[in-house]
Order: C-alpha cells, then sequence, then structure tokens
C-alpha cells in the first residue's frame, strides 16, 4: 500500500503490568495515513496520544497490534532497523523542543542530516532560514525564544525529508500567536515536501491546519472527520 | 564533520566545560587515585632496584657465600679453601657495624685487597686508584663511602673519629645504595673488633656448587648469591604487598568516584540520550560519545596522577626506606627517574579505573528507554527497588567473601581479595541503609535544621542514586581509617604489653641490631655482685626450612627470674627446660614453620646437625620470619659464638642501691662507646620505629579520606546542579537563600553522619580482618584486639569537616545563583 505511509491496526497498549493490573493507554486503535496528509490527532491529556505517536516511531514496542511504516511492519524490525528508520524515514518534533542544549541551532539541525546520510551545510542553512531563523545558525538553545527552538526543531524534523512527521503537542509550550505560527510553517513544510505529518494535539487552533481530524478518548479513536478548508 | 557521531561526542564534551567544577572534581578523583598507586609502586619499586644495585655491587662476582649457622668462622679453613678445586677464588670478609662519633651506625667491611681484586675489582680499583699503600701499612687506614664523606665533610687525608679511637680516610668509593660504608683491611678489622683468627664469611666464586656443597656442607652455610638475593626479597614480600593492598585501596575508591560521577553524568544526560535515540542515534554511538567522554577525563585525571603519583613517590621513598631500615636491613632507596612512560602508565590506569567506574553506568545507559527520558527528569521511582536488589547482590558478595576468607586457609591474597570483595559488598547495601535510615535521619536533621533539614533528609533519600554511592565511597574511606586506626592502634597496645613481659631490664646496653659487646665488658659486669642479674643477648639470622628465621641466645635462669614471658601455654617452668637444651620458639615461627611445642628441630651446628626439642612457644614481636630462643651455653657449645649484641641489666625491685648501680652500670658503659637504655627509653623506641613504620600506611590512609571528600563533594554539586528546577520551586514558595544553603550543608553532614555511623560497623569488621586474618597471615603473629574510641572519634570529626568543607563550593554557588534562578518547565 503504497499511498499508505502509516497503518495502525487494533493497536493495544498496556503499562506496567497486563490487561487486568496494568494501566490501558491503547484500546485497539486503528488508523491510516496517506502520503502528504496533515491528520490532528486531538485528546486529552492522558487519552493515549504520546504512546500513539511513540509507538509509530518505534520508540516503543506495543503489547499487541500492528503497526506499519512505509510499508515495513514493526513487528519485524530489531532496534538496529527500528533505529535506522527514525533517521531516515521520520521526523519527529516535540512539545518541549528537546533540542540538544549543548548543539548550536545549525549542529542540532545539521545532526540530523547527519544521520540520514543526507548532510549538506548550504542545505541546512537553507532550511534554516526557510524556518525564519536566518543568521540564528550559531545560537544555542538558550539563546534561543520558545518560538525559535521550536523552528529549530521543525527543521531538524524536516531537512532529512521523512516520509512521515511526528509533532507531539508542537505548540503547547507556546502562546496562541506563536503557536499559530507554528502550525503554519509545520503544515505547510510538510506539505511542500510532501510528508505526511501527525501531530497530536489538544489546541482546537490545529484543526484550522488539518485534512484530517481524529479524536482520542481513553485510548481509544472515537471520531474522525476530514475538514474542507482551502489549504495554503 | 562528516559523521554523526561527532556530533554526538560534542554535544557530551560540552558539558565537561559547562560544569567544570564537577569535572575538575573527577578529573581530581581520578588523580588521586592514580597517584596513590603510582607513587607506591613507583617507591616500592625503587626500593628494590636500590637493594639489588646495592646487592649486586657488594657481592661483586662472588657466586657463593660460605659461613656458620651463627657466629664468626675460623680462618684456619682458608687453606683448605685455597686447594678446593671447585674454588675459582675466595674471599674472607669481617661484616661489622661501628658508632660514629655522632652517634650514627657505620658498616665497616674488612677485606683482604688481594684477594678481593677478583671479587670485587670495582671497589677495590675506585680506592685503590688512591693512597694504596697506606691501606696495607696504616691499621687506621680505610676508604670511606662517598655519600657519606660528603656529609662528614670529609677529604682523604683526614681522620673519621669513632667510639673505637679514629680512622683516617685514605680514599673514597662510590657506593650505589649510599650505605654508609668503610673498607679496611681485614687484618686491621680483625683488630678492630678483637676478632683475631676469624671472620663472619667467605665470598667465593665456584665452578662446581655441588661438589663444594657436598664437602662443606656440614658445620657451614652455603648461600648462592641468588638465594641471598630472594632471601632479602623474601624479608620485604609482606611489607610491599601490605603497602600495594593499600594503595589499591585508594583506587577502589577512585573507582568509586568516578562511578558516582559517570552515573550522575548517564543520569543527567537521560533526556539527551532520549532526544538523540528519537530522531535516530544508535545506542552504540550513545555509548561510544559518553565512553569518549570518560575516557577523556580518565586520560588526563590518569596522567595528572602519574606525575603526582612521581612526586608522591619521593615523599613515599624516603618513608619506605625508613621503614625497610628500622625492620629489616638498611636501605636508602634512590629516588625514582623520571619517565614520560610513568605519565602512560598513569593514563593507562586512569582509563582502567575509568572503564571499571563506567560499566555499570553504562548499562544504565543502555536501558535508558527514550519515552520515559523524553518526558524530563522525573524522579527514579524504581530507586528503593533498586537498592533492594543492590543490597541482595551485596549481601551474596559479602557471603562469598566470608567462604573465601574461611576456605583460603593462611593465603594472604585470597585474604587481600576476600577483603576486597567484603567492602565492595558492603558498599553496595548502602542504598538500602539509607532507605532504612531516613526516619532517623530525618529526626536528626529537623532537629539540627528544622524544615531546611526535613527537605535536606528527603532529598538524600530520593536521590538514593547518587547519595548512597557518595555515602558508600565515603563510608569506605572513613572504614578504613577506623579499620586501620584500630590495628595500628591494637597492635601498639599488644606490643606494650609483650614490652612489658619480655623487656624488663632496668637498664639495655646496645641493642641487637647495632655493634657487638665486648666480652670483657661482660665479665666485668659480671664481677659487679651489686647487680642482682645479667643477660647477654645474641641474635643471629640462620637459615631454617629454606627460610630466614633467627636464634636468639639468653641466659634462661636470668629471664625465668626477671621476666614474664607470654607463653602460648603453660609457664615459667619452660625455663628450666631451655636450660636444660631445649629450646622455645616465637608464634612466627610456629605458623611459619608449622611446628609446634613438644616437636623436635634439626639445625645445623658447628659440628654437625642437631636435634633440639622445642620446649614451648611465645607471643612475640620482633621478627615475622620466626624466632628460636635458646640457652647461651647450648648456643656457644652449638654454635662456637660467644658474640654479644646487647646486655641487659636488672636490678632486684626493691635494691636500695638500684639508681646509683645503674647510674655506674651506665657510665661504664658509655666509657665504651656503647648505647645504654633505661627499659622506658628502650620501650619508646621501639614504639617509635613502630610509629614511623605505620607512616606510610598514615599517607594512604589521608589519600583515601581526600578521594572520599572528592566524591562527597562531587555528589554534592551533582544534587546541586540537578536541583535547579526544585530550587525555582522552593524560591516560588518563599524558601530564603539562607534556607537553601542550609538545606545544601544539612544534606551534606546527613550524608557524612550517615556514612560515619556505617563506617563505624565496616571499620570495626575491617579493623577485625586486618588483625586477625591479613596481619596473622602476613606476618604470623597475633595482635590482641583493643578497641579504642579515637579512631571513631577521628572519623568523625573527619566526617563532619569534609561534609562541611566539601558543601562550601555548592552554597557558594546557591548564594550566588538562587536569588536569579526562575521556575522553569524545562
Amino acid at each position: 500500500m503504497a499511498d499508505k505511509v502509516v497503518r495502525v491496526a487494533d493497536l493495544w497498549k498496556y503499562y506496567d503490568g497486563d490487561s487486568q493490573n496494568g494501566v490501558e493507554a491503547l484500546r485497539g486503535v486503528n488508523i491510516e495515513i496517506a502520503r502528504g496528509e496533515v491528520v490532528a490527532l486531538f485528546g486529552k491529556s492522558g487519552s493515549g496520544k504520546s504512546t500513539l505517536l511513540n509507538l509509530i516511531a518505534g520508540l516503543d514496542r506495543p503489547t499487541k497490534g500492528f503497526i506499519e511504516v512505509n510499508g515495513k511492519d514493526l513487528r519485524m524490525l530489531d532496534e538496529t532497523r527500528r533505529t535506522r528508520m527514525r533517521r531516515t524515514e521520520i521526523g519527529f518534533v516535540f512539545q518541549f523542543f528537546n533540542l540538544i542544549s549543548t548543539l548550536t541551532a545549525f549542529e542540532n539541525v545539521h545532526l540530523s542530516s547527519e544521520l540520514a546520510k543526507k548532510a549538506d551545510r548550504a542545505k541546512t542553512k537553507e532550511i534554516l532560514a526557510s524556518v525564519g531563523l536566518a543568521g540564528m545558525e550559531n545560537r544555542y538553545p538558550h539563546e534561543l525564544s520558545g518560538g525559535e527552538q521550536q523552528r529549530v526543531a521543525i527543521a531538524r524534523a524536516i531537512i532529512k525529508e521523512p516520509l512521515l512527521v511526528l509533532a507531539d503537542e508542537p505548540t503547547g509550550n507556546l502562546d496562541t500567536q506563536t503557536g499559530t505560527h507554528i502550525l503554519e510553517l509545520l503544515t505547510s513544510r510538510c506539505r511542500e515536501g510532501k510528508m505526511s505529518l501527525l501531530m497530536a494535539t489538544h489546541t482546537p487552533l490545529a484543526s484550522e491546519f488539518a485534512d484530517r481530524i481524529l479524536t482520542m478518548v481513553d485510548g481509544v479513536i472515537r471520531e474522525e472527520f476530514v475538514t474542507d478548508q482551502p489549504r495554503p | 564533520m562528516r559523521y554523526p557521531v561527532i556530533f554526538v561526542i560534542k554535544s557530551f564534551l560540552i558539558y565537561l566545560k559547562r560544569r567544570r567544577s564537577l569535572s575538575l572534581l573527577q578529573l581530581l578523583g581520578i588523580a588521586c587515585g592514580t597517584a596513590a598507586v603510582i607513587g607506591m609502586t613507583l617507591s616500592a619499586r625503587s626500593a628494590l632496584q636500590s637493594f639489588t644495585d646495592a646487592v649486586v655491587f657488594l657481592q661483586g662476582r662472588a657466586t657463593h657465600t660460605m659461613k656458620r649457622t651463627a657466629g664468626p668462622l675460623d680462618e684456619k679453613i682458608f687453606a683448605e679453601l685455597m686447594h678446593d678445586k671447585s674454588v675459582n677464588r675466595f674471599s674472607p670478609v669481617i661484616d661489622r657495624k661501628l658508632k660514629l662519633a655522632d652517634e650514627s651506625l657505620i658498616r665497616v667491611l674488612g677485606i683482604d685487597p688481594f684477594l678481593d681484586r677478583d671479587i670485587r675489582p670495582e671497589i677495590i680499583s675506585m680506592g685503590f686508584a688512591q693512597k694504596k699503600l697506606d691501606f696495607f701499612l696504616d691499621e687506621k687506614a680505610v676508604f670511606l663511602e662517598a655519600a657519606t664523606a660528603k656529609r662528614l665533610g670529609l677529604l682523604p687525608g683526614e681522620e673519621i673519629q669513632t667510639f673505637k679511637g679514629p680512622l683516617k680516610v685514605v680514599g673514597v668509593f662510590s657506593n650505589p645504595s649510599e650505605e654508609p660504608l668503610i673498607l679496611m683491611d681485614i687484618s686491621h678489622a680483625q683488630d678492630l673488633f678483637s676478632l683475631a683468627g676469624s671472620v663472619d664469611y667467605v665470598d667465593l666464586i665456584l665452578n662446581d656448587e655441588a661438589a663444594f656443597k657436598n664437602r662443606w656442607e656440614k658445620g657451614f652455610q652455603i648461600k648462592s648469591s641468588q638465594q641471598k638475593a630472594q632471601t632479602f626479597r623474601a624479608m620485604v614480600r609482606s611489607f610491599r604487598l601490605n603497602l600495594e593492598a593499600l594503595s589499591l585501596m585508594a583506587l577502589l575508591l577512585a573507582v568509586f568516584l568516578i562511578y558516582n560521577t559517570t552515573m550522575f553524568t548517564v543520569i543527567s544526560r537521560k533526556k539527551d540520550v532520549g532526544i538523540l535515540r528519537s530522531i535516530g542515534v544508535s545506542r552504540k554511538e550513545t555509548i561510544l560519545a559518553f565512553l569518549v567522554e570518560i575516557l577523556i577525563l580518565a586520560v588526563l585525571g590518569g596522567a595528572l596522577g602519574g606525575i603526582a603519583g612521581y612526586l608522591l613517590s619521593f615523599f613515599l621513598t624516603k618513608i619506605v626506606g625508613g621503614a625497610i631500615s628500622n625492620l629489616y636491613f638498611f636501605l636508602q632507596p634512590a629516588f625514582p627517574d623520571w619517565s614520560t612512560f610513568i605519565v602512560v602508565e598513569g593514563a593507562l590506569l586512569g582509563c582502567l579505573a575509568g572503564i571499571l567506574g563506567a560499566l555499570y553506568p553504562l548499562t544504565e545507559l543502555v536501558r535508558v528507554d527514550p519515552i520515559e527520558a523524553l518526558r524530563g527528569r522525573a524522579p527514579d521511582r524504581s530507586g528503593t527497588k533498586k537498592a533492594f536488589n543492590t543490597a541482595w547482590i551485596g549481601i551474596f558478595i559479602v557471603f562469598v567473601s566470608v567462604i573465601v576468607f574461611i576456605v583460603s586457609g593462611r593465603h594472604v591474597y585470597a585474604a587481600f581479595a576476600a577483603t576486597f570483595l567484603f567492602l565492595l559488598g558492603v558498599s553496595l547495601m548502602t542504598g538500602i541503609v539509607v532507605v532504612f535510615a531516613e526516619p532517623l535521619l530525618k529526626g536528626f536533621l529537623v532537629r539540627i535544621g528544622g524544615l531546611s533539614g526535613r527537605i535536606a533528609a528527603g532529598n538524600i533519600r530520593q536521590n538514593l542514586g547518587r547519595s548512597s554511592v557518595a555515602v558508600a565511597a565515603f563510608t569506605m574511606a572513613l572504614g578504613m581509617s577506623i579499620g586501620l586506626d584500630s590495628m595500628i592502634g591494637s597492635f601498639r597496645e599488644s606490643l606494650s604489653w609483650w614490652m612489658g613481659t619480655q623487656l624488663q631490664g632496668d637498664l639495655y646496653i646496645s641493642t641487637a641490631s647495632e655493634l657487638e659487646v665486648p666480652l670483657d665488658f661482660y665479665k666485668e659486669l659480671m664481677s659487679d655482685p651489686r647487680i642482682d642479674g645479667i643477660d647477654a643477648y645474641r641474635r643471629a639470622e640462620i637459615e631454617f626450612a629454606g627460610k630466614t628465621a633467627y636464634i636468639t641466645a639468653i641466659r634462661s635462669h636470668i629471664l625465668k627470674k626477671f621476666t614474664n614471658f607470654a607463653w602460648f601455654s603453660g609457664g615459667d617452668e619452660h625455663w628450666d627446660e631451655v636450660t636444660k637444651g631445649d629450646i622455645i620458639v616465637s608464634e612466627s615461627f610456629v605458623r611459619n614453620f608449622n611446628i609446634k611445642p613438644g616437636e623436635r628441630i634439626t639445625l645445623k651446628g658447628n659440628k654437625g646437625p642437631v636435634e633440639l626439642r622445642v620446649a614451648a612457644a611465645f607471643y612475640d614481636y620482633t621478627t615475622e620470619h620466626g624466632l628460636i630462643i635458646m640457652d647461651r651455653n647450648r648456643y656457644i657449645a652449638l654454635f662456637d659464638d660467644p658474640t654479644i649484641n646487647s646486655i641487659s641489666v636488672f636490678i632486684a625491685p626493691g635494691n636500695p642501691q638500684r639508681e646509683k648501680i645503674t647510674e655506674t652500670v651506665r657510665q661504664m658503659a658509655l666509657k665504651r662507646g656503647l648505647s645504654v637504655f633505661s627499659r622506658e627509653q628502650l620501650h619508646n623506641n621501639v614504639l617509635q620505629v613502630f610509629d614511623s613504620t605505620f607512616s606510610v600506611t598514615r599517607s594512604m590512609k589521608i589519600m583515601t579520606v581526600i578521594i572520599a571528600f572528592l566524591g562527597i563533594a562531587g555528589a554534592l554539586m551533582t544534587l546541586f546542579i540537578e536541583r535547579q528546577r526544585d530550587f525555582g520551586i522552593l524560591r516560588s514558595l518563599g524558601f530564603s537563600t539562607g534556607q537553601v544553603s542550609a538545606m545544601t550543608l544539612l544534606e551534606a553532614i546527613g550524608m557524612g553522619v550517615l556514612s560515619f555511623v556505617l563506617s563505624t560497623l565496616v571499620g570495626t569488621v575491617f579493623a577485625f580482618i586486618l588483625i586477625k586474618v591479613i596481619n596473622l597471615r602476613s606476618f604470623n603473629w597475633t595482635i590482641f584486639f583493643y578497641p579504642h574510641w579515637q579512631p571513631y572519634l577521628t572519623a568523625f570529626a573527619t566526617a563532619v569537616l569534609a561534609s562541611v568543607a566539601a558543601a562550601l563550593y555548592p552554597i557558594w554557588k546557591v548564594q550566588k545563583t538562587y536569588p536569579h534562578i526562575q521556575m522553569r518547565e524545562e
């Protein structure tokens, strides 16, 4: 299914034990994400959004169920192959930016392209400029504002041109105006690069930028609808 | 940069600079541990090398030495030696000590220059380059060792003042060991020491050892040069082993320190590792970056430790040389030569310690869950569970150590290994002790610090990963301090008790390690009816069952009357058996040769082997190699050696003329240039030698305390850096800078006091191990355990002072930064 970048079927995840004693983070999730599609995943804190993203990224293993990323069944991938997949096929954007504090903005972004074996210093500069950080390449994270740090994180995620970008509350730590700019930047870059985007969020603002909206409640996807807003 | 791992490494290395105070502590810890080992190894190596040089220099080309079991040998045998086909060359030697005017002792070698030129051509040619003829003709002519000549400011042609009159320096020669040494013609030496017709030994160059031994072994000891060197090395083996074990202990603490700071590095880097893993950095790459960071510190710290160890070796070499000279034989080791290899050695040792210390933290790094890590630095909820698991491993290791102690018999290396295992096992139990001790600790800290104390106690408990390692390292250092001090204290007390049983004379003229007492002086004293008892003491080194041992000749009926020997069993009736011809042996002899009272041993007498019955065994601390005591009459009959090394004068208690008599005897002895000591003086001298012997131990103990101090300082810095976010919360709640400083101080004191409490237990067990196992196996003597409160008080003071000192820098940082700290999510 080449046009489907992500396929998830009957995905369950328990923490600290089994279904009797443990916490059920996911309870039979099913979703598919098409190439270039922007999906917003709504849900309250603790509803299982981050767990789903971590499972799709291969950072965690499900209790049961099926995950396929770009045609690869994650159950069949060992740790090395999962790492390789994250290097080349998945970009991550976090709520708290999660930049390496000891690397400059340029180095944070360039590291990602190095890992994907697509290192090109000119391109790194270009990407940073495209997210509005021209001239700030040599600044360390603590020398940047929250919005600027998130721009670096976006640049880091998209520089390797992954098939899928996973964004976990990308605006959760930003004010509304900056959040809107970041969502605009993130979704537009993904669309330009034909990258699929799955962003977990609880801000209604995100719905304005998504092709499809999913709502997660207590580990289950309850609602799904397609937006008909004109896209940039 | 072509490889992503370079970025990862760079991102890690920047922390070294950012957290430079912590990096510095880590660096110093590695450096101190390495310095202790390098310093001690260099000193021991240098001592051994100097010793080998000295032996080689003085034995020259001699392949063998021939002597009586005890006492001088008759020069009549020279005629026979001259015609013995197995003898290529031989040279008789007088080897004695002489007291100089400044009270120092000098070794005198009397040689025949013609016979000796084939044995020691270098010395002879050095000396004979100067006034050759005077050496033969002038009975006072001597060649003087160059360093001694320099120390005394003497030039050829000048006189050296001795208690046997002036001697004329006709030449100087250099001696690599710098042992004060005089060479004189053998006939003049015989006159000087009243040894007409006798020599002490004969150096030989043999062409057929077996044939020679076959002809001469009856009544003589024939030792090859290698055997002689081995005997000397074996004499200091236990001493060296103990020193090296001490330095390894310091390294073990350094490993703890590295573990502590490395563990912190892993914990504080968990989030970075999580980020890196989420963007596709593999485990291998993060481990590599981490290892690079550790190895940079280890190499730098190790190299620094190498240099510091080299400098430390100057100090240690001096005290090691002093201790060996006091206990075994003269040794003035040359200071070690500088070599860049020392830095390499230090760096390698640092790397070894670094890797050992980083092993467990690395496994933690491998186990880092990127999802948990990305959620932030939440307190480790599994801390208590981990502490329990670690404690079980600790209990198992202690159990193994006990098994090793039990099954290892008399093997001292196994005992050392078991001791290390014990300390390791106990240190692994520290975490669980911190958990259980929390309520008590909280009570204590609240009492002295109120709210700050309550939070401090909670911090120690919550940050178990860091605090337990710091407490473990500090406990080990304090425990070692208590153990070593208790052992030394008990040993000192045992020695005092032993002196009280054996050394009961009112005056001691000369000592066993010094000169010979003239026989006519002994006779003069014997003729004085006012003296109630005189013991003539002779001590001779012998070879028994292939090992070194000593024979002491005494007057048994005198010792029976005036001393109170500490027997294994029975009482002074054993002296009657000694008077009849039996022997008594020291505890070290019993343990070293596995010979018990009632058994018989065979010694080589001058007229052939003699079987002697061991009547009893007694406690003794004069030698770890074994001591045989026999009556003087029996000794002279066996070895034809009337030499006296020392005389003890006994005056009956209540004798009204006591002071007058002792003063008369003292003056008589002084006139003859003999040292005279009262009982108290002798006891004090023995204790002084004892104290100087343990100065190396004390230096190593200080080193371990410094390393542990660095450990606790590192842990505090760690907690301070990690708790920036908590500080923000505390500030928002209205905590003053003073309260946070007090909290930091109380955390340090809490860890210090906890370490002290634990160390009292560890230290007492460690003292028990040192006394009952290590010392017994190393030195073959029993030390009685005398509990002292001073080691515990010293440890308490060290714990509190070191904790307060370790808190000073974090407190300064608190004062500087706390007023500006903001509460932040990140």
